[in-house]
């Protein structure tokens, strides 16, 4: 008989019944090793295990987000309380989730295609549908299983609407000895090797006594490993996919002037991405200078011929949080242009570079908005470049990222021809936006110039997390950072 | 993005009998545009900023019906140059709204939805292109109620009848009291003063530009002809929305007539119409597409999109449409013919190439050193660079320095400033997993910011966070020591007095000379600061300086 084994049964001997914190406290031992004495006790048939089960009721993340904001009918009904909705509005798939739950239940009527409440409808808006005052019962500990008959219907709702799920758990309740346990000989017993220590190898123990048989069943508490954070691996990816197309790495600063985020771009200065509303401006140090004096002077030409405004250097000196990594490009297409006029073209072309970085946003932040974001940014600088070029290169890269993407014409203030990319969310079967791309426009950088083309993109990446990761519900949650979330993560 | 709403049934009476949502919704992606939504009676199309001209229902109309081959509208051209009147521009409103431009629209007959399009198109247009009415403002009026000539002039604080009213009301309690008067008030004012322009004609005035017209020359369904003032502090804008409008007209069936605009030592006639022509090598336009395309079939490709093109020797000439004000270059058209080719027949053809890739230093470098963090049983956060001085500093124990980078208009309060360091986001993550199994190990490496002789410095920081009922200095000592000795650091260590570690349980990790961070146990105060109440331990480095 092992060790554990014998003082369990000790413990036990001279009591009629035990619970297992009891035990585990009284034997000294630790809970696994209570734990595993019991199973091998039990096995042979000198303890009586009896268990109790549990339920317990656990909340979703789609229910968690609904005790926060309302179940999506709820959410419904509040804005019919204002005005009539059209039904055809109701484009969402919350929208569509709340609209089908308010017809259910008669709280709403539509009559040509307008969504009016009912009187049960407006009842409901002030106070709640049955299903969410259930569920916010059961977040605010305040449901009481003894009220469980009347709110039947709704439980079963919850539950078939993956809102909450009964997670039953299995407790030890009583443990008693038996009459084997009593009489059967307490000794520790010498002939079998139980922890294989130095003895047993080098001395060879081995051969002589046999190794006790675990239980590979047994219950034991799992170890969270240490991991990168999700948004840093897959930025970590994503690089990978540059590099492989044969790409370099470059940066330049998130604190940067409007003259290298905006006028180097060809963003006329009255542009109302520049605004104090969209863009966050940096009160201290509050400017900084660009040096190459001769490239202001053409930038202010190149402005004030093409957009016909008076063009300010005083605006383009004004730090700002960059609102994209394209400041990054900007930076970069100039002093390849710059360099090559004076090396007279002694480059290996084409020129491929990419740059990942935080890109910032003057955002009222709450759990759905964040103020700051990371950004990808690609240029290819060559000769006779193509749409077609710039459409095979994106394709790539997100293949190697696993995701599909296709292309439309679109608006951005640096390229022309201009396209908007959307790559396919395969769990909802449904294309999202990612980023815009074309070539860059010849004002810019010298590009007219140089008589290079110059392939240009901008993309979200994490948006990719979305689409990477189908149980992510808004990218806020990426960086609550909550070591739960992260010790429970799947890294694959 | 400007979202323009239009009545469906005025639309599709423009766009033809057999037009329907699909069919729309199909030309209207092709174009570049997205439909917001498509209800039973209107439907919400969203616009890029560079085809501004596309919230006119009728431009709209003009573009989807050219792009489909239904209607072949290039040119606008006037029946005669002989302008109608004049307006005397005087130098009163050179400080304040320097410009006017204008045109007659005679013959109308208008229905109420031309007249709701009218409306709707011209106040989005000068909240958009017009960048709230400060460039950009128009002015429509029944110009038979005109008593030409007309003075633009900015005058003194009148009386005026606006639009809407009976009684008259000072343009100053305009200002003060009428919704428009409040949005708009601040273009009147500068250094100061606030300046007052106006239209007048012999009667007085008719219009507070660029706040309110008159009731006496409001337009109506009765109204057969129209004047429309453009004014603002964009001469070229000013010309091109004349231009753009009177080809709203023309197709509205009107005919158009100049306005002379008479700004004393120069005058000239508005809508100018000046031709413009864009002429592209065929070749440019077929490499930078990336496809055979054919003299003949950029010609019809042209067309789609509303050019009168033309062969020119091995170029194509375009004509520009009156009505695009966002035509710079040859780029703008190849992107015209690009569209109307199709992207979605654009193949993808690879880049032949054969230079390597690779990364920066820095990623190379940060790589590993998270590889050694996570090695030490460390779990990696990511966190925001935006702070406040709160966390940064006072809940640390500090006092706010002078080293970090200022916001002046974040929308959120908890927004100030841009991290100096890291471990201040660390211990706010940990406020949050108090409830979670100790220990707790994390880091974090990314950039920090700081003011260094009043420019910005960029650092990549790694910090680290231990709590646990047993943290304590040494085991955060050997935690530091393994980390450096991996990365081949050669390092010694002092004491160091530093306000959010416990007195004689911090020391400053040097390498040569250089300071490259700290480690020790955490204050009592800054842990009960941040919620919590098991013991700690924290290191941050400043990676920049170890590569």
């Amino acid at each position: 008989m092992h060790r554990y084994e014998a003082i369990v049964l000790k413990m036990l001997s001279g009591r009629p019944s035990a619970g297992f914190d009891e035990l585990a406290s009284a034997s000294k031992l630790g809970k696994d090793e209570v734990m595993w004495a019991l199973e091998n006790l039990k096995a042979k048939g000198m303890v009586v295990v009896e268990y109790s089960e549990q339920e317990r009721i656990v909340i979703s993340e789609e229910g968690k987000e609904y005790v926060k904001d309302g179940l999506p009918e709820e959410q419904l009904l509040n804005k019919l309380r204002e005005k009539e909705v059209n039904v055809a509005d109701l484009v969402s798939q919350k929208g569509r989730i709340g609209l089908q739950w308010a017809r259910k239940d008669n709280f709403v009527q539509i009559s040509n295609g307008l969504l009016k409440l009912t009187d049960a409808g407006r009842i409901a808006a002030g106070f709640g549908t049955k299903d969410g005052n259930l569920l916010r019962e059961i977040a605010n500990g305040e449901y009481d299983e003894r009220s469980g008959e009347r709110s039947k219907e709704a439980m079963l709702n919850l539950v078939k609407r993956k809102l909450i799920s009964i997670d039953t758990q299995k407790h030890i309740q009583s443990i008693s000895i038996t009459k084997e346990g009593m009489e059967a000989p307490k000794e520790v017993s010498q002939g079998v090797i139980d922890n294989v220590d130095r003895n047993v190898i080098a001395g060879e123990e081995w051969k002589e006594k046999e190794f006790k048989r675990y239980d590979v069943n047994v219950g034991i508490e799992r170890k969270h490993p240490a991991i990168r954070h999700p948004m840093k691996s897959m930025i970590e990816d994503v690089r990978n996919a540059y590099i492989s197309m044969g790409f370099q790495e470059i940066s330049g600063p998130a604190v940067e002037t409007s003259f290298w985020a905006f006028d180097s771009l060809f963003v006329p200065q009255d542009h109302p991405a520049r605004d104090m509303q969209d863009t966050f401006y940096v009160s201290y140090p509050e400017s900084s200078r660009v040096d190459d004096e001769s490239f202001v002077r053409r930038v202010k030409n190149v402005h004030e011929s093409g957009w016909h405004s008076k063009w300010s250097e005083d605006i383009s000196k004004q730090l700002i949080l960059r609102p994209h990594t394209t400041s990054v490009s900007s930076r970069y297409v100039y002093n390849i242009i710059k360099e090559m006029e004076q090396k007279e073209g002694n480059y290996n072309l084409p020129i491929r570079l990419f740059s990942v970085g935080r890109v910032f946003r003057n955002e009222a932040i709450d759990y759905k908005h964040l103020a700051d974001l990371y950004q990808m940014d690609g240029i290819i600088i060559g000769k006779d470049l193509t749409m077609s070029n710039l459409f095979d290169t994106l394709k790539k890269v997100y293949e190697y990222l696993g995701i599909e993407v296709k292309f439309r014409p679109s608006y951005f203030p640096f390229v022309e021809p201009g396209a908007e990319f959307s790559a396919k969310m395969a769990s909802r079967n449904t294309w999202i936006e990612m980023g815009g791309c074309g070539m860059l426009r010849e004002e810019i950088a010298g590009v007219k110039r140089s008589k290079l083309t110059v392939l240009a993109w901008g993309a979200g990446i994490e948006r990719l997390m979305l689409i990477k990761d189908p149980k992510l519900t808004s990218i806020t949650e990426l960086y609550n950072n909550g070591i739960g979330w992260l010790r429970n993560r799947e890294v694959i | 993005m400007p979202v323009i709403t239009f009545d469906k049934k005025y639309l599709y009476s423009m766009l033809g009998a057999d037009m329907n949502d699909d069919k729309l919704s199909d030309q209207v992606s092709k174009l570049g545009f997205e439909i917001e939504t498509v209800g039973a009676d209107d439907i919400a199309l969203e616009i890029t900023p560079n085809r501004l001209d596309l919230l006119d229902g009728v431009g709209f109309s003009r573009t989807v019906k050219n792009f489909m081959h239904k209607s072949k509208k290039y040119v606008y051209r006037l029946q005669d140059d002989v302008p109608k009147f004049s307006i005397l521009v005087e130098p009163s409103v050179k400080k304040v709204r320097p410009f006017i431009s204008g045109l007659v629209a005679q013959g109308l007959t208008l229905s109420g939805s031309d007249l709701v399009n009218l409306i709707n198109f011209s106040e989005k247009f000068c909240e958009t292109y017009g960048r709230g009415r400060r460039k950009i403002a128009i002015g429509m009026h029944n110009f038979d109620k005109l008593k030409t000539p007309l003075v633009y002039r900015s005058g003194s604080d009148e009386d005026f009848v606006a639009l809407g009213n009976e009684a008259s009301m000072k343009y100053s309690k305009i200002l003060e009291s009428t919704e428009k008067g409040k949005q708009y008030s601040q273009i009147l004012k500068s250094d100061k003063v606030c300046y007052y322009p106006e239209l007048i004609d012999s009667e007085g005035p008719i219009a507070f530009i660029p706040i309110l017209n008159s009731e006496r020359t409001k337009i109506t369904t009765a109204t057969k002809n129209i004047f429309v003032d453009i004014t603002g502090t964009s001469e070229y804008a000013v010309n091109k929305t004349a231009d753009l409008l009177t080809a709203t007209f023309m197709d509205m069936g009107a005919e158009v007539k100049k306005v002379r605009i008479n700004y004393g030592k120069t005058q000239m006639d508005t809508p100018e119409l000046a031709e413009r022509y864009v002429v592209v090598p065929l070749t440019r336009i077929e490499r930078e597409i990336g496809a055979v395309i054919g003299f003949n079939n950029v010609i019809s490709l042209a067309n789609k999109m509303g050019y009168e093109a033309a062969l020119v020797g091995n170029n194509i000439r375009f004509r520009v449409p009156e009505y695009r004000l966002d035509i710079i270059g040859e780029q703008d058209v190849i992107e015209d013919v690009a569209i109307a080719y199709g992207y979605e027949y654009i193949r993808p053809a690879p880049i032949f190439y054969s230079q390597r890739g690779g990364l920066e230093g820095s990623t190379l470098f940060n790589r590993k050193a998270a590889e050694v963090a996570i090695g030490l049983g460390f779990t990696e956060f990511s966190n925001s660079y935006l702070t406040n001085e709160e966390v940064n500093f006072n809940k640390m124990g500090l006092h706010r320095d002078d080293g970090a980078v200022a916001l002046k208009n974040a929308k959120t309060e908890a927004i100030s400033m841009m991290r100096t360091w890291l471990l201040p986001s660390l211990l706010g993550n940990l406020s949050l997993s108090t409830k979670e199994k100790l220990p707790q190990n994390v880091f974090e490496l990314d950039l920090v910011f700081a003011v260094k002789d009043s420019s910005v410095n960029e650092a990549y920081h790694i910090a680290g966070v231990s709590i646990d009922t047993k943290a304590n200095f040494n085991d955060m000592k050997a935690a530091v020591e393994g980390f450096l000795k991996a990365l081949g650091i050669e390092h010694a260590v002092t004491e160091l007095n530093h306000k959010s570690f416990i007195p004689g349980r911090c020391a400053e990790i040097k390498a040569g000379s250089k300071r490259i961070g700290m480690f020790g146990e955490l204050h009592p105060l800054v842990l009960k600061n941040f919620g919590i109440e098991e013991p700690g331990t924290a290191f941050e480095m400043d990676l920049s300086t170890l590569e």
